[in-house]
């Protein structure tokens, strides 16, 4: 199995204040890890990290395939592979979905123009995004839900190999719900590692448990990592008594 | 500073009438009014803060190869063209509606046939000499005495276009008028009439995108806009000038009652300086839109400004600018209202991105009401680019410079809703190509 991201005692740093504490986490090529916690253990923060935002500075282990992923700028860790479906996507006056996808799809992926465009079409039908959509600017006057499929959009335009989806069923419709798992499953089965973070083990409803790892993080760091059925025991008790439990509070 | 005399500059001025007069063959009202707007130079009072002494814009004979078509260009600026790909689509529209070269029109069988219905784009020279009716429309918004520039426009005008729309006609498609080549000596001093009379619709694009061969350092157009009661006109005014030139356009607009006048001005190369100062005065239930995109490169210096009177009960008037400001420009816009009749309703609304902290902007929204129920208001948003647009945009793999393209057509892009597409694309490449540079 091929390594794609290793993070070994990953500290992240805004002005000096430190805001994870040193985060271990593996994710080998074809897996699915799911990551869980309340809010505030940092969670988001670890995505935006992965990603490159220029507000986190990282220090410790972070690589890609083998590569220091510190030393790439944003756009360079995205054509490595890597894909981030934020939780909340900034909201751009001016720029229609359909351009920016083109534009993506031309510069990074090398996908002629007069191809592109039915490309972007023809995938936004399968996340229920219709033409005259994905002509409107981006996640502008746009519902929870339909910037949820505007990122999965995106993600299945690209093809990354590790794709980072921070709750993407927060805020959403049972509809959207039901839409997002099932290209969970998709993503799952053609062999892309998934890292996803989520609060509710419904978003799992497709995917195949048996290969799923979870991981559970308070305060900065993760302290407990598991299987499926560690999702339903926090469902079921909450996460403060999952902590007593194992005796995760310092 | 100049090394003329203010008498040095009226025998010039003296030449450049009697050389129209006589090349124009033009009637005697119209070279009266030139020696008005020479007598007005003389005594009109001058401020402008790029051009200080009056005297720098009096053009004197200078040699500059002649040039009659896009073939003869000089290889950088063809070079310029293609890369644009801007020659196809002005070619297309050479061949396609009117062009402007000097002072003779082109008119193709598309105008033909438009002015058996009633639409009659001709040139100015032509205008005053064929209409007598343009006499009464003809310098009636503006006063020579106004300044220096409106008396200078006054003396030595030459080009521009009369355009008259019948009641009732609608005009389909957008007219394109363009002043690419001017072979004459003189300023290039364009005077434009839109006559739109009651009921009628048209849209005219006027200006030219692509880089302008002009010979002169100044640019002195003037426009009067007559719309009539219930007639919509939409004008889109498109600049690229090179960057040593000085424009100083002068608008002036009367919409009637019920009519819409919508007025875009795209200035992606507005030259070293752009001072403007358009006025519309808007009648009942009339409706007037006074839109601006500039975009600051290099040292521009841009001053626009831009005064709608509600003069009419139920009037509104809307202006809206969004600049983009690059390297050490400095753009100000002075938008203001002023409502003098009762139920008016304004709006101004700036929009600033500055991409360099050496680039400067100010703006001063102005709002009057001499009366109690009229409803204006103001917002103003001056900023750089927010980190989390280009965060976002970059983590799919654009590269800073396209995020940062992406982001500032979109800034525009709400403003460009009346420009056909091919207009459209054309912009956009001009703005990825000033900010390919930076």
């Amino acid at each position: 199995m091929n390594q794609l991201l290793r993070l070994e005692n990953l500290k992240v740093y805004v002005e000096n204040r430190e805001i994870l504490g040193g985060v271990n986490l593996e994710v080998n090529s074809g897996e699915f890890h799911v990551l869980m916690g309340q809010n505030g253990s940092g969670k988001s923060t670890l995505a935006l990290t992965i990603m490159g935002h220029p507000r986190y500075r990282a220090d410790g282990v972070m690589e890609y395939k083998g590569e220091d992923l510190k030393s790439l700028s944003v756009d360079e860790r995205a054509r490595r592979g890597i894909f981030l479906a934020f939780q909340h996507p900034a909201e751009i006056e001016g720029v229609r979905i359909i351009d920016y996808a083109r534009l993506v799809l031309e510069k990074v992926r090398a996908v002629p123009r007069e191809k592109s465009y039915d490309m972007v079409v023809e995938k936004g039908m399968e996340v229920n995004l219709g033409e005259e959509e994905l002509k409107r600017y981006i996640n502008v006057g746009f519902s929870g839900g339909e910037r949820k499929r505007i990122e999965l959009l995106l993600a299945l335009l690209l093809e990354p190999d590790l794709v980072i989806l921070d709750e993407p069923d927060s805020g959403v419709d049972v509809d959207s719900l039901s839409l997002i798992s099932k290209k969970l499953h998709e993503m799952q089965k053609s062999g892309k590692s998934v890292l996803l973070i989520t609060h509710y083990g419904r978003i799992l409803q497709h995917v195949e448990s048996s290969e799923v790892k979870v991981h559970v993080m308070r305060k900065g760091k993760i302290v407990l990592s598991g299987h499926r059925d560690l999702v339903r025991k926090i469902e079921e008790q909450g996460f403060d008594s999952l902590f007593k439990e194992c005796g995760c509070n310092e | 500073m100049s090394e003329l005399t203010m008498q040095d500059a009226k025998s010039i001025i003296e030449d450049q009438i009697e050389t129209l007069k006589k090349r124009n063959k033009e009637p005697e009202w119209v070279t009266e009014l030139r020696y008005k707007g020479l007598k007005a130079f003389m005594e009109a009072p001058h401020s402008d803060p790029v051009l200080n002494d009056p005297l720098d814009f009096i053009v004197q004979d200078e040699q500059i190869p002649e040039i009659h078509d896009l073939d003869e260009l000089p290889e950088d600026m063809k070079k310029l063209l293609d890369s644009l790909g801007i020659a196809e689509v002005e070619k297309k529209y050479v061949a396609g509606i009117a062009v402007q070269s000097d002072t003779s029109m082109v008119l193709n069988d598309f105008m033909k046939a438009w002015r058996e219905k009633g639409l009659i784009m001709i040139s100015m020279e032509e205008a005053v000499r064929e209409f007598p009716a343009v006499k009464e429309k003809f310098m009636k918004m503006f006063n020579p005495y106004e300044s220096k520039l409106a008396a200078y426009h006054t003396a030595v005008w030459n080009g521009g276009v009369f355009l008259h729309v019948k009641s009732g006609l609608k005009v389909p498609v957008p007219m394109h008028l363009f002043f690419i080549i001017q072979n004459s000596a003189m300023a290039q001093a364009p005077h434009i009439i839109i006559d739109a009379e009651p009921g009628s619709y048209i849209h005219l694009i006027e200006g030219c995108t692509s880089p302008v061969l002009v010979r002169h350092s100044l640019h002195l157009d003037m426009t009067e806009a007559y719309i009539g009661d219930g007639a919509k006109v939409m004008l889109s005014v498109l600049q690229n000038w090179p960057e040593y030139v000085h424009t100083r356009p002068m608008t002036r607009a009367i919409v009637g009652k019920n009519a819409e006048f919508i007025n875009t001005t795209v200035g992606l190369g507005t030259g070293r300086s752009n001072i403007a100062n358009p006025r519309y005065f808007v009648d009942s239930n009339g409706y007037a839109e006074m839109n601006g995109i500039l975009l600051g490169k290099k040292d521009f210096y841009v001053d626009i400004g831009g005064e709608i009177e509600l003069v009419g009960e139920g009037a509104r008037g809307i202006n809206t600018s969004k600049s983009v400001l690059m390297d050490e420009s400095k753009v100000i816009t002075r938008g203001l209202i002023r409502a003098k009749a009762p139920k008016t309703k304004g709006h101004i609304s700036c929009d600033a991105l500055i991409l360099n902290p050496k680039a400067k902007m100010e703006t001063y929204p102005g709002l009057i009401s001499e009366v109690d129920d009229a409803e204006l208001s103001h917002e103003a948003a001056i900023g750089k680019i927010r980190e989390e647009e280009l965060f976002y945009l970059m983590s799919r793999g654009l590269k800073e410079e396209e995020a940062t393209q992406l982001i500032v057509k979109g800034f525009v892009d709400p403003l460009l809703k009346d420009i056909p597409a091919e207009f459209v694309i054309e912009i956009r490449k001009i703005i990825e190509m000033s900010l390919g540079g930076m």
